[in-house]
């Protein structure tokens, strides 16, 4: 079980809020769904790759970015020799295509999940007013991933013994068989940690009608303000771009 | 206060049982301590939900009556509301808590109470400090083991400041060292002036923090009793109310436990050893499981069991061997053997019926699977569903399975967690049971009642390895509950490091890091340079292709820039190589400094128990292969992946198809080169541990050709060599069988990934795609690239190697020190005081319990037989080893507390053996005394007896002491020794077996030292010949590590048989020497 499955953000040298890391991903989704223009989509590729570096995972970063120049070096290269077979161009210049479109969306969501810690979230949530009927399930969920992963790892070994195999062979001679067994203890197990967990955080007060107060510190900084309007700015210019081209092409 | 006014409840809803309790009226004043026992079902928790309000308003149920907390009725109101007055802790760590760090878990409370943010850090700040969390803070709560979580439940709840805790069998699952700790924070609370109600089975740890046991049956309350009648109540009457022990040490020994150990092992366990990332957390050398026994492992949590375990059954990968019943099994062949009874049970139930599931993958007829059923107790619930089944019939569901399936080794994983004390016996009794059906059964446990009750053996693990294996017999008994008794050191689990192995290996590299990043910058540069001559070649070649003339002018400037090119590469290569030797030796150096530090401050039995083989081996030859991967494979491979990198992008700009050929081919090598990796990780922990006991073979080998060569016993031993160098050399070439062949697969895809791109290119030309020249640079750059991959992946070759070996050198460094303090000495005297002190050298338990104090200025003297434990409370003394518990002090301080410097200076030891150092007898004997002037020096030799037979020395007191050593008598070298101790001057002496080796001449002389040494000090005289000793202040009689008696030698003589027995002994062989003299003369 490591830390990595959620976020962290110690290393970052600079601290977003996390909404400001939500209207990132929001405009992430708008430019890969707008974009015609691949030059202001790599452009903006760049930015998101500063973004990550800035909020601590350097070492993706550097990865990320990496990946995205190799991948415009490629496309580059083709388009300037023109040559190659119009199957392998075809099949390649797709591949480049699909990776660049969803570069931005991948990126965001490593910016959104990796560099955020669970507590981050729900504070945002509250901040944003989200309704506690909608927080606590969230926060229930991020809770029970590991859970279920340690439950799973503790069948899988139960399984060793009894010799149920999960080997590829016998799920496929037996598909229903083995969603049996992995589900019925996983089940039980489950159905008695979440009544456990609900007892517990009940009599910890969790239903109070009250507000409910945070220790987490979630401010929307200066710096906070200039990237959410860099990338609404982004955005604005990105749907206002395709929606002049998709004119004209009309 | 809390009160229950005549409350009636029954579980109801679509789940209920019909149980609860009846009639209760109970009050609870303010800052009481109550416990609630009784069997399990017997209503504890439902008072304890009671009183948090989870009844009614979480648990459904018909209630009557109501509860109150200071007038607040908690049956009517919100649980928010209770909230803030009750706080809970429940009896799962696991499905308590709701963040996933530590630190939100601790604010969970408050924050649902709607606190200020100011608020709420007071309050951490506060929990922190109180509840001693610091190491707990912002750690993934899925890391902690079972007791940091419970620690995290006890902070969670104690920052909402309840007036009220109650908790909910808090300890059942925790081991003795989280218990302790669960001790000491309802100790706090209760001076806090908290009112704490709890439900327990578990009672010993609250002995002395209840004010009140309720004890409860049937759902009523049936009697209370005080902390002291609790305590009076004798074996028989707790086990007839069901109740656990009320003190660890008055648990009852089963009857005779342990089975004689004979024939061949049913486990036989050889260097076994796990890793989990980059740290080893397991390493057991040799376990010997014998046949028909029920072993019991113990150790604190994350001490490695669950591993071993596990690493046993074959789940989880391990190197070493593992032969049951003398035949070698691999992983998958120990899994169809092996059974493991899991903590949560639920995991392991996968059918719709009990019948089935003991059906399920067994060869078992229906008649056989009934029959064990019924030896079960199970046959009535044959075909009821699993999950409807209580947690006890869930296990021997699961060990029903197991018997059916013809396992033939059970493990089992805390049993009897939260198990009342019927059901702990009833399992102790289903263990027995099963002795002879199975060939062995392990359980881990932190339970000593199951121990002391059921199990023949016990296995001891610490930090990852074995400390201890012995039979449960009477002595085994005693040792297993001083264990269970003796508080435990209050570490906490460290924080996962997820560092990689190269990662690690730069941080030992300190100040020469920059070097090392240097040094790969360097030659990435010459590296590059090398590749420019294939580039700058093509440009000729490419003339001639086009049939344009090459001219010698023309040509000048190429040849020029090859070798100016050449040249670059040379000298960049070789600054390069320079600067990363100078990094990989001052790493050396740093990380022997390290080895060296460590090894000093540990146990001299921690460091005993490497050989000296394996101790040469770590420090020159582990250490010296990471010189290879700092000097060698961090900068050059760095250098040789950039340029190969450099030169596809070049050839994408060239022509993009044969790139992504290339690019193609090298992603096979790489996974071809991976996969030898993994495969050859597999292997190389037996490889390495049998290279292991060759080294020591070796060492043992040589050192014995004495003995062997006079006892003409050549044979034996041998064959013992022989046999080593064999494992050697089949380990070995396992290894390499496995790794050859994927190492001769990348070496062929590397070096001719031109092969490849050869005739792809020549299609691609005819096709009219690829201009000629591009074609020529692509086959050149593969010409220029394929030695440098090659190069590079032969060093991966080698990760595993360098990796196993800094895992061992991690694992050596990592032992814990000895416990030191910082402090000087502060006692307000010279006595020593014994308390109550237990030692073992691992299996052997050699100090029980000794008691005595030697008083200052007196002389105090220890005899015995030898292997009484003489000698080894003297090193204790010393503080060569730590004891296991109780306490040694001097004058009233503890000497864990000082400095190593400090006790030195305190305590001087004349030991058996002497050693001299190999300078002159002059610096010899100023190795008493730092800064002792010659003439202090000659001084201390008179006083010894010493300066007479020196004098006559060839050079006197310059005479080196290697030379002399020869000629210098065992007296003699003891005389040396004392004049050290002269030199000292301590105002504590110990006097280790002093005149053992002393003929009748020099005792004379040696008494008279020892008069000299001894006069106005603490003395602590260990000897044999007790006439020596006849006018000790006291003398202490040892006998098996524990003391027999303890007095002068007239009330010893009239008191004590063994101190007569003993004088006996030793007045015969005294006059023994006599007669022999007389002899002589």
């Amino acid at each position: 079980m490591d830390f990595e499955l959620y976020g962290e953000d110690k290393n970052a040298l600079v601290k977003f809020d996390p909404r400001t890391k939500f209207v990132v991903f929001a405009v992430s989704l708008v430019v890969s769904a707008n974009s015609y223009n691949v030059a202001a989509l790599v452009i903006y590729s760049v930015v998101l790759c500063l973004m990550l570096f800035l909020c601590g995972k350097k070492a993706n970063a550097v990865k990320a970015f990496l990946m995205l120049a190799f991948a415009v070096f490629l496309r580059f290269s083709m388009e300037h020799a023109g040559t190659g077979a119009p199957v392998i161009v075809t099949i390649v210049s797709c591949i480049l295509m699909i990776f660049l479109f969803f570069f931005p969306v991948m990126l965001s969501i490593m910016i959104l999940t990796q560099t955020t810690r669970i507590n981050q979230f729900l504070s945002a949530f509250q901040a944003m007013h989200l309704p506690t009927a909608v927080i606590i399930p969230i926060a229930v969920m991020f809770r029970f991933i590991p859970t279920v992963r340690d439950e799973w790892n503790g069948i899988r070994k139960a399984m060793a013994f009894r010799g149920i195999s999960l080997e590829p062979a016998a799920v496929i001679r037996s598909p229903l068989k083995t969603i049996e067994y992995i589900l019925i203890p996983l089940l039980f197990s489950s159905v008695s940690i979440m009544e456990e967990l609900a007892a517990a955080a009940l009599a910890r007060g969790m239903d109070r009608s009250g507000k409910r107060s945070s220790y987490e510190e979630i401010k929307l900084g200066v710096h906070d303000y200039a990237v959410m309007a860099l990338f609404i700015g982004a955005a604005v210019y990105f749907i206002v771009v395709s929606i002049i081209t998709g004119g004209t092409a009309q | 206060m809390i009160e229950l006014r005549n409350v009636d409840f029954h579980y109801g809803g679509e789940n209920g049982t019909g149980d609860g309790v009846d009639a209760l009226d109970l009050t609870i004043a303010d800052g009481e301590c109550v416990v609630l026992c009784g069997e399990s079902g017997c209503g504890k928790t439902t008072v304890t939900r009671l009183i948090n309000g989870l009844i009614p308003q979480f648990y459904e149920g018909e209630l009557i009556g109501e509860v109150f907390i200071d007038g607040h009725n908690v049956s009517a109101s919100e649980l928010s509301e209770t909230a803030a007055l009750v706080g809970s802790v429940f009896q799962n760590p696991k499905s308590q808590f709701f963040n996933i760090d530590t630190t939100g878990e601790l604010t969970f409370g408050c924050e649902n109470l709607g606190m200020s943010r100011e608020d709420i850090g007071r309050r951490l700040d506060k929990t922190r400090r109180d509840m001693k969390l610091d190491p707990l803070m912002n750690r993934n709560i899925f890391e902690l083991s079972g007791g940091e979580k419970q620690q995290i439940a006890c902070g969670s709840v104690y920052a909402t400041e309840p007036k009220v805790f109650v908790m909910d069998e808090p300890s059942s699952n925790l081991d003795k060292k989280a218990i302790n700790r669960l001790h000491d924070i309802m100790v706090k609370m209760k001076q806090d002036g908290k009112t704490i109600v709890v439900s327990e089975h578990r009672i010993h740890y609250l002995m002395d923090i209840a004010d009140r046991f309720i004890y409860m049956n049937d759902g009523r309350i049936v009697h209370e009793y005080t902390a002291d009648q609790m305590r009076t109540l004798t074996e028989n009457e707790l086990s007839e109310l069901g109740l656990r022990c009320t003190s660890i040490g008055n648990i009852a020994v089963g009857a005779e436990n342990a089975v004689a150990q004979n024939g061949t092992p049913a486990l036989d366990v050889i260097d076994l050893s796990c890793s989990r990332g980059n740290s080893r957390i397991l390493d057991a050398d040799r376990i010997m499981f014998p046949e028909n026994s029920i072993v019991a492992v113990v150790g604190d949590n994350g001490c490695g069991k669950s591993t071993l375990a596990e690493a046993l059954c074959g789940l989880i990968p391990s190197d070493g061997s593992v032969s049951f019943g003398g035949t070698f099994l691999n992983d998958k062949q120990r899994r169809q053997k092996c059974f493991m009874v899991m903590q949560d049970v639920n995991r392991q139930l996968f059918s719709d019926s009990v019948i089935e599931e003991v059906m399920m993958n067994s060869d078992c007829t229906a008649e056989e699977a009934d029959r064990t059923l019924e030896r079960l107790g199970l046959a009535e619930y044959r075909d009821r569903h699993p999950a409807s089944l209580s947690g006890g019939q869930k296990q021997r569901t699961a060990i029903a399975a197991a018997l059916c399936a013809g396992k033939e080794i059970i493990f089992c994983d805390e049993p009897t967690s939260g198990l009342d004390r019927r059901g702990m016996e009833r399992f102790g009794e289903l263990l027995r049971g099963m002795k002879d059906k199975v060939k062995l059964s392990v359980i881990i446990t932190h339970d000593p009642e199951l121990i002391l009750r059921c199990c023949t053996h016990v296995l001891h693990m610490e930090r990852g390895r074995v400390s201890a294996f012995y039979p449960l017999d009477k002595e085994g008994s005693q040792r297993i509950k001083n264990y269970f008794m003796s508080e435990s050191d209050d570490t906490t689990s460290k924080k996962r490091d997820h560092k990689s192995q190269i990662g690690k290996i730069l941080e030992y590299a300190g100040k020469d890091r920059a070097k090392v990043y240097i040094a790969a910058a360097l030659m990435m540069i010459g590296a590059a340079a090398s590749v420019v001559p294939y580039a700058l070649v093509s440009g000729i070649v490419n003339k001639v292709v086009h049939g344009e003339p090459v001219t010698l002018e023309g040509s000048v400037w190429v040849i020029a820039g090859v070798l100016i090119a050449e040249i670059v590469y040379a000298v960049f290569y070789m600054q390069g190589l320079r600067v990363s030797h100078h990094a990989a030796f001052g790493t050396l150096e740093n990380i022997r400094c390290i080895l060296q530090e460590k090894l000093e401050s540990q146990p001299l039995g921690t460091v005993a128990r490497h050989s000296k083989g394996e101790i040469k081996k770590l420090f020159s030859d582990d250490i010296e292969s990471i010189e290879m991967l700092l000097a060698h494979m961090i900068p050059e491979g760095a250098a040789n992946l950039f340029v190969p990198a450099a030169a596809l992008i070049i050839l994408i700009a060239a022509d993009w198809q044969l790139a992504l050929l290339t690019i193609l081919m090298v992603f096979i090598g790489l996974g071809v080169s991976r996969q030898m990796y993994s495969v050859g990780m597999d292997r190389m922990g037996s490889y390495f541990a049998s290279a292991k006991r060759m080294n020591n073979a070796i060492v043992e080998y040589v050192n014995g050709m004495e003995v062997v060569r006079v006892f003409n016993r050549d044979g034996a031993a041998s064959e013992k060599y022989e046999k080593a160098v064999t494992d050697y050399r089949d380990y070995a070439l396992d290894w390499y069988k496995v790794s050859w062949p994927w190492m001769a697969l990348y070496g062929s895809v590397f070096s001719s990934v031109v092969m490849y791109s050869l005739p792809f290119g020549a299609l691609l030309i005819l096709l009219g795609q690829l201009d000629i020249s591009n074609y020529i640079l692509a086959l050149i750059l593969s010409f220029g690239i394929g030695p440098l991959l090659l190069h590079c992946m032969s060093f991966i070759g080698s990760i595993p190697q360098v990796s196993f070996k800094i895992q061992s050198l991690e694992k050596a460094l990592d032992d814990l020190p000895l416990k030191a303090g910082n402090s000087g000495f502060t006692g307000k005297d010279n006595t020593v005081t014994f308390e109550n002190v237990r030692f073992a050298y691992k299996d052997n338990e050699v100090i029980k319990g000794i008691t005595f104090s030697a008083d200052e200025g007196k002389v105090t003297a220890l005899v015995g037989h030898s292997g009484s434990g003489k000698s080894t409370l003297a090193k204790l003394l010393v503080h060569y080893y730590d004891i296991r518990s109780g306490s040694i002090s001097i004058g009233g301080q503890d000497i864990r507390d000082m400095s190593q410097d400090a006790l030195n200076s305190r305590v001087a030891y004349v030991s058996q053996e002497v050693f001299l150092f190999n300078k002159t007898i002059m610096e010899n004997i100023r190795a008493g005394r730092k800064g002792a002037s010659d003439e202090e020096v000659i001084e201390a030799a008179k006083k010894a007896e010493c300066d007479e037979f020196i004098r006559s020395l060839p050079h006197g007191y310059d005479t080196p002491a290697g030379a002399a050593g020869n000629m210098l008598s065992g007296g003699q070298k003891q005389r040396i020794a004392f004049a050290r101790a002269i030199l000292k001057d301590a105002p504590i002496i110990i006097l280790d077996e002093a005149t053992a080796s002393v003929d009748a001449e020099n005792e004379a002389k040696m008494r008279r030292a020892m008069g000299e040494i001894t006069r106005g000090k603490t003395v602590i005289v260990i000897a044999h010949k007790l006439r020596s000793v006849k006018n000790a202040d006291k003398i202490i009689v040892l006998d098996g590590g524990e003391i027999s008696a303890e007095g002068t030698h007239d009330e010893l003589a009239t008191s004590s048989g063994e101190y007569r027995r003993l004088w006996a002994m030793s007045e015969e062989t005294h006059e023994w020497t006599l007669k022999k003299e007389v002899q002589a003369v």
